[in-house]
């Protein structure tokens, strides 16, 4: 027969516990200076909440697209570059005319060479592009760059992806596939690239010179130049497709990784699905934004041209007007609010804002939230287009920004 | 602008939401203040892909069913905040390697729960009764002590055994009760929850937890925590809460000696009653000046060291759980039957113990059709980790990652490796990234002997050192855990209501 022998355990100790307490406590050192933790001091130089960069020179590639090289200014306190894994990005905050805009840029420096204090982007002037304009009109040696914490998902995962990856870049779409050679040269990242780079023509190509090196440097990269508008001998002329990365790569399996100007990636999508891969092994750079929204096929009409948005953030109304093209979040910077932003695609769920009344538009590729933020109404405003008058909460970008009133 | 409040509640994790959701609900004019672009800290999730992960949660205590209702439940629908429930039919299924090991799933619920350990270990039964009546004995006694009293006389002749298990560890107790080895493993397979060692651990804290999870039914909220977090986001902004993010407090602001505010760089905000739901120590250390910090309040602070950190991996799968023959939810998985082993291993990242966690199986449509989602856990202590260089991190964080998914493979004879969609490792550099605690520790102050959860609940209010500033989380009275930390704030909460009326009353 089972009989427990609870009472065998002295119920007295109990009174003990409250001596023992005060005695660990008397024995304690009492206040002093404290090193900050390492984990929490790691975490930080990963993530740090602004790096306050300079151009420490300009690189120009031909018309149009300029090479910054950055560097930490430690006057405006920041003592180093975070460290980052090639492919991600920095979300870049430009003022112009006191409006604050902010654009992601790939990495395309190494990240051996951010620890000692470097970083690359590159800049192409887009047409219209408000923002790559103004770089590249404006910076120069010693203009001062803010830029976030390195960010982004388009990087190799061993654990996930093929240790062989087939990268396709169109344009100034190769950014971060450089910042991946040269960490595959330098032995940071333990896998091989096939690069097909698709081109204009020769003089488009970007880091021609250095893309020859890296192959010289590093047999686990190999560069096939592709050209659309112009024969010459030694490239390949065409479009990049199926058939002709089939004819390239006999191994498998491979990771397909993706960066280029849309209406390349949605060609080359068609052109991957005929490879016949499995979802897993197809990653795609951030979209970018959605600048003619009116053009998706499930975009509805009429739709006022211009919209009011009523802007709430920390207990101060501001009513704002925007073009219903423009994404909520270009009306934001446009009007002079700063709002906090990362990606610009949807993605990140940095720009996180509570939308208190109207309705809107997201495009379905574009609509990444969480399903609870969905359901309470919360929206990403960088992929979110007004199509009636709008009430938002909007977070300040951060603790001592408030507008001026 | 109105800058003046009733209460101000720093820090939007679970105790604080559920504190501001009290104040708010109560009457009182509260403001919360977020660092972060969203609220929950440990209570979120984050998309990746198709897939949206879990960032913390292994299942919630206390939930039970719309017949049956638990506390959290009750807390949930007494704010109107509405969350689609799954209920959990099965506790946990561990496999303990070595001598001695075993494979045993025990299913929630009481009565059954009973059976399943007497179909394990014939003869245990009576043991495991007398665990769980003596759990509902405390609750009494613990009602006793929160509400400040202690005398000696009523507790030695009302809450006997009480005394007993809290002044002894779970392995006295589990020998006390004469309850065979085997079930005793079993039964304390729940002391990660904790992060404890058993022999170190007093048995009131965990009797009470085990008696949480298996009476009535654990649950996970449909859309991952991140539900949990907005449906008391909105209770708070419903009774007129302002909740304001991206908004990290910089300073608390004191009247001579008085609290009556806090700052967020050159904005200010008062109010009577500051409810910070961050770490006592990193509110002395950054948010006032040394020589407002009161000496003992220093010194528990400094006796103290932060709980164990976690490092997990969520992976988003190409297959269903049923093509890769994952058939639990929860799933801990030791490589020695004995507790205290257990604990050793979080001091080695190539040993610790992994708690495997298959979303789809409580939560069907978690995940798109064809696909799911698994969820590993360990955790580590600070010497474990050690000294990461930025550029070692990913390496590091991989190897880990690898060995935990190999581990898993190899144990539950299940191959995920080839399957692997979307893979995110959060080690506790990640942690300490959202949470700003020491080391990332999602759990509060370590629980020790002579810290143990009923002596936090005992000295509460004579170690509430400030006026009208409260601490709530993991780290405070009622230790780790979404149940303790919601339950937590929410007394802390209904307190200033109380205050506030009485103050009004005079």
């Amino acid at each position: 027969m089972w009989e427990h022998n609870l009472n065998s355990l002295n119920p007295g100790e109990f009174a003990n516990l409250l001596k023992y307490r005060e005695d660990k406590i008397a024995a304690a050192a009492g206040k002093g200076k404290r090193e900050e933790r390492q984990i929490n001091k790691l975490s930080k130089s990963l993530h740090p909440k602004r790096q306050e960069l300079r151009v420490a020179e300009v690189i120009e590639h031909g018309e149009n697209c300029k090479s910054y090289i950055l560097v930490p200014d430690a006057e405006r306190g920041t003592a180093g570059c975070a460290y980052f894994s090639a492919g991600q990005y920095l979300s870049v905050f430009v003022d112009i005319d006191g409006n604050i805009h902010s654009r992601p840029y790939s990495i395309v420096s190494s990240p051996k060479e951010s620890l000692s204090g470097k970083y690359q982007i590159t800049v192409k002037a887009e047409e219209n592009g408000l923002v790559s304009s103004y770089i590249i009109d404006h910076w120069r040696e010693g203009t001062a760059v803010e830029v976030s914490d390195p960010m982004g998902t388009f990087t190799y995962e061993p654990l996930r992806d093929a240790s062989h990856i087939i990268g396709i870049a169109g344009g100034s779409g190769i950014t971060p596939f450089m910042s991946l050679g040269k960490a595959i040269a330098d032995g940071d990242e333990d896998c091989s690239l096939t690069l097909f780079y698709g081109s204009r023509t020769c003089r488009h190509i970007l880091f021609k010179a250095e893309l020859d090196k890296l192959q010289a440097r590093c047999p686990r990269i190999r560069v096939i130049h592709v050209l659309s508008d112009e024969h010459v001998d030694g490239y390949l002329y065409g479009y990049i497709s199926a058939h002709l990365i089939r004819a390239c790569v006999q191994e498998t399996p491979y990771s397909v990784f993706v960066c280029g100007p849309r209406p390349m990636v949605s060609f080359m999508d068609e052109e991957i699905e005929k490879l016949g891969l499995e979802r897993k092994y197809i990653r795609h750079e951030l979209h970018g934004e959605l600048l003619h929204p009116t053009e998706e096929g499930d975009y509805p009409q009429n739709v006022p041209e211009t919209v009011k948005i009523t802007v709430l953030c920390r207990g101060v109304t501001t009513d704002i007007f925007g073009s219903s093209a423009d994404s909520i979040l270009r009306t934001l910077e446009k009007s002079g609010i700063r709002a906090p932003s990362r990606c610009r695609s949807g993605e990140c769920g940095f720009c996180r804002t509570r939308l208190v009344s109207g309705t809107v538009y997201i495009p379905k590729s574009m609509d990444m939230r969480r399903k609870a933020d969905n359901r309470y109404g919360y929206i990403h405003p960088c992929c979110t287009y007004p199509l009636s008058a709008l009430v938002v909460e909007i977070a300040a970008d951060n603790e001592f920004h408030e507008r001026k009133e | 602008m109105d800058d003046r409040y009733d209460v101000i509640v720093v820090g939007a994790g679970n105790a604080g939401l559920s504190a501001a959701a009290a104040t708010s609900k109560g009457g009182l004019k509260t403001l919360l203040l977020e660092r972060n672009i969203l609220p929950g800290g440990c209570a979120t999730s984050f998309c990746r892909g198709r897939f949206e992960f879990e960032a913390s949660l292994h299942e919630l205590a206390n939930v039970g069913t719309k017949e049956q209702n638990g506390s959290i439940r009750r807390l949930f629908d007494s704010l109107g905040a509405d969350v689609g429930w799954c209920t959990e039919q099965t506790a946990f299924r561990v496999l303990a390697d070595g001598h001695g090991g075993y494979d045993a799933t025990m299913p929630s619920g009481m009565e059954a729960f009973c059976d399943e350990m007497e179909r394990q270990v014939p003869g245990c039964r009576d043991s495991v009764v007398t665990v769980f009546k003596l759990a509902e004995e405390m609750n009494a006694a613990i009602a006793y002590l929160s509400s400040g009293k202690a005398d000696p006389n009523v507790l030695m002749n009302e809450h006997a055994d009480f005394m007993r298990m809290a002044s002894h560890s779970v392995d006295e107790c589990l020998e006390a009760l004469q309850m065979p080895a085997k079930a005793q493993n079993i039964l304390k397979t729940y002391w990660p929850y904790i992060g404890a060692k058993t022999s170190e651990l007093d048995f009131a804290h965990y009797a009470l937890l085990l008696e949480r999870y298996i009476r009535t039914f654990p649950a996970m909220p449909e859309m991952r925590s991140h539900e949990l977090s907005l449906a008391l986001e909105k209770a708070i902004r419903d009774s007129g809460g302002d909740i304001w993010y991206n908004c990290e407090v910089t300073e608390l602001l004191f009247d001579g000696e008085t609290i009556c505010g806090v700052a967020a760089g050159e904005r200010k905000w008062y109010a009577g009653h500051i409810v910070l739901n961050c770490f006592p120590s990193t509110a002395y250390s950054q948010l006032m000046e040394a020589s407002k910090v009161p000496e003992k309040a220093a010194k528990i602070d400094s006796a103290r060291r932060p709980g164990s950190l976690f490092f997990t991996v969520n992976l988003g799968l190409n297959r269903s759980c049923d093509e890769l023959g994952i058939g639990d939810y929860s799933v801990f998985l030791f490589d020695s039957p004995d507790a205290g082993q257990q604990y050793d291993t979080l001091f080695d990242t190539e040993r610790s113990f992994i708690i495997a966690n298959c979303l789809n199986k409580v939560v069907p449509n978690a995940s798109p059709k064809g696909t799911c989602m698994l969820f590993l856990t360990t955790m580590l202590t600070e010497e474990a980790w050690g000294e990461v260089k930025p550029e070692e991190y990913k390496r590091v964080k991989n190897r880990i990652a690898k060995r935990m998914i190999e581990t898993y493979e190899r144990r539950l004879g299940a191959s995920v490796s080839p399957y692997i969609e979307e893979i995110v490792i959060a080690a506790p550099p990640t942690f300490a990234r959202y949470l700003n605690t020491p080391d990332g520790t999602p759990y509060g102050y370590q629980i020790q002997p002579w810290d143990t959860m009923i002596s936090r609940i005992m000295n509460a209010r004579n170690e509430g050192f400030i006026d009208g500033l409260y601490f709530v989380g993991a780290h405070a009275e009622r230790s780790d855990g979404y149940s303790s930390t919601y339950a937590n704030g929410r007394s802390v909460g209904e307190r200033i209501v109380r205050e506030v009326q009485k103050n009004v009353g005079a």
